[in-house]
């Protein structure tokens, strides 16, 4: 297709536009991060960056996260501020659908979880449930930018 | 307690080319000035957020019978939308859209095109229709309609070189939209063709 | 040290200036103070445990401090934060917001050659370098940070005063069949949209074609 993007995790491979998570981020970028004061501490990146996984985690990796802003992260974000509450909810119905569309990967098998990504997760919930919820899921919000990154 | 107002009625959307406007019949109060507020729902606040509604400031005591909810509408899922009367402290039941709102189903319209011959060189100026959109522009030498060349152009909102001609034959392009958000194409503009060294004829 | 601390008031606008992830900590002197205030400068890799002092900013009476070696790892997001000294007072540290050099540098526009024949012109593009530590570092070219990176480049007639524009994504560009004995003139701006960045558009290269020599 003309300019839907490829991406590939492994065997699977998933056509999603980022384009509009990355406007969404961007426009509440430094409102989220301003409201998360611990500077020392990495829901994502803690021990270790997400760069540091071999494509072949990559998918089961992407698949855990997508799941996990789905799941635990987003329904926690709710702020006084209008604007920004009808930003988070633009990103979490676009994650709705790109989680679907990952989970054909996932049933067709080609999403395998090595012991690596699957202790890397755990790791990110750790990290997650080492802060209370409001606090872990504004942290996680905010580092949405470093997940994106890492899928570009 | 007040007489209950009665709720907005023939709620419906209009979407063309990815702008999204959610419309109603206005509420008739005599000598009263009604004004209406909007909600929306995504897939999300249905499923993971106890089917939460989210107010659109805009369109939040407004005495417009439509809103433009293009903003709001910004992931390819099934939205759910809801408008209320109020005149003072009262306050009609929400009137729902019927049926979900998904923007996949915008109708996308063929874009202006004015196609140019500037010497050898063959050029295209697409109408700007917005961030969302790319244009696919198709172009071949009359005659040889099997060896269609294509290119996609990503902004629209200047002359764009296509390809260098040959003297002699008319060259034809086309163009359609394509809409990466939602991956669709809109249909084909009505071709037009130029010749080298100036002229241009459109083709029927 | 006997210095009684927060009482100065601090130092303002605090942010990174990045270009070609040079990334440069700005900030302009607390409200009210004249000449003689001095500044201390700290940096943290987000999500890391500590802060660092950066000795060559320790006691420096300007109001700028390149961080570009620290922050040179553009899959890390930083912090940088500024204490301002004067007369036995101090004040605060007052940091950055978040930054991600990845998506908030900004990038320069393309290196452009042209050279030209009779009928066409030839374009060559050059993207910037990513920032390195000395001349002898090993030279990074944005194209390789930003692999979606592609080059809008402008074709400008003198003559007619047409502009024609292409979309290229290697580095060069020949655009034939043109009017002999015609200045034209050339510049490019380079678009990358994930994430979205774009550079200004350079400044304009001319050159004539050459005459035609059966004419």
């Amino acid at each position: 297709t003309a300019g839907n993007r490829i991406f590939h995790f492994g065997h699977c491979r998933v056509s999603m536009s980022m384009t509009e998570i990355r406007l969404g981020f961007t426009a509440i970028k430094a409102n989220i991060q301003a409201r998360d004061p611990v500077r020392t501490v990495s829901i994502l990146s803690h021990p270790h960056s997400l760069h540091k996984f071999k494509s072949s985690d990559r998918c089961c990796i992407a698949h855990h996260l997508f799941n996990f802003y789905v799941d635990k992260v987003f329904k926690h974000c709710k702020t006084e501020d209008s604007y920004i509450n009808r930003k988070i909810s633009s990103i979490a119905n676009s994650f709705l659908s790109m989680k679907r569309k990952l989970r054909q990967c996932h049933e067709q098998n080609k999403c395998m979880c090595g012991e690596e990504s699957t202790e890397k997760f755990k790791q990110i919930l750790a990290n997650y449930d080492g802060l209370n919820v409001t606090s872990a899921a504004m942290k996680s919000l905010g580092e949405l930018d470093i997940l994106l990154d890492w899928m570009e | 307690e007040d007489a209950l107002l009665p709720a907005p009625q023939n709620i419906s959307i209009l979407s063309i080319n990815m702008k999204h406007f959610l419309s109603w019949s206005p509420v008739i109060i005599q000598g009263e000035t009604v004004r209406y507020s909007v909600e929306f729902q995504g897939e999300y606040e249905r499923d993971y957020v106890n089917e939460s509604w989210i107010p659109i400031c805009e369109c939040s005591l407004t005495t417009a019978t439509v809103c433009n909810i293009t903003e709001d509408i910004s992931a390819t899922v099934a939205y759910n939308l809801r408008v209320r009367a109020d005149i003072g402290t009262r306050r009609s039941e929400w009137g729902t859209l019927k049926g979900f709102f998904n923007r996949i189903t915008t109708s996308l319209t063929p874009p202006l095109m004015k196609v140019i011959a500037d010497g050898y060189h063959l050029l295209v100026e697409l109408e700007d229709m917005g961030p969302a959109f790319q244009f696919c522009v198709f172009y071949w030498k009359k005659g040889q309609e099997s060896r269609v060349q294509q290119k996609v152009v990503k902004e629209a909102s200047s002359v764009v070189h296509l390809d260098t001609m040959e003297a002699g034959p008319d060259y034809c392009v086309k163009a359609q939209t394509y809409v990466e958000a939602i991956n669709r194409s809109s249909s084909f503009s009505q071709t037009q063709c130029v010749r080298a060294q100036g002229g241009t004829s459109m083709c029927l | 040290s006997g210095v009684l601390c927060c009482s100065l008031p601090s130092p303002r606008n605090v942010h990174f200036e990045s270009i070609n992830m040079k990334n440069v900590l700005h900030w302009s002197p607390p409200e009210g103070t004249g000449h003689g205030v001095l500044y201390k400068v700290k940096y943290l890799v987000y999500g890391v445990g500590k802060w660092i002092r950066k000795p060559e900013c320790r006691n420096i009476n300007r109001t700028w401090c390149d961080l570009s070696s620290e922050t040179s790892d553009y899959e890390d997001q930083y912090y940088a934060s500024v204490k301002a000294f004067l007369n036995g007072m101090c004040s605060d540290w007052i940091e950055t917001t978040r930054f991600n050099p990845l998506t908030d540098t900004k990038i320069d526009p393309p290196m452009v050659s042209v050279s030209s024949t009779e009928k066409s012109i030839s374009v060559i593009l050059t993207a910037p370098e990513k920032w390195k530590r000395s001349p002898e570092g090993e030279s990074i070219s944005l194209l390789q940070v930003y692999p979606g990176l592609q080059y809008n480049v402008s074709v400008l007639n003198k003559k007619t005063k047409k502009r024609w524009w292409f979309s290229i994504s290697n580095n060069t560009l020949v655009v034939p069949r043109l009017e002999p004995g015609t200045p034209y003139c050339v510049s490019a701006q380079i678009r990358v949209t994930t994430p979205l960045l774009h550079s200004a558009l350079s400044k304009e290269y001319c050159i004539v074609t050459l005459k035609d020599k059966t004419a």
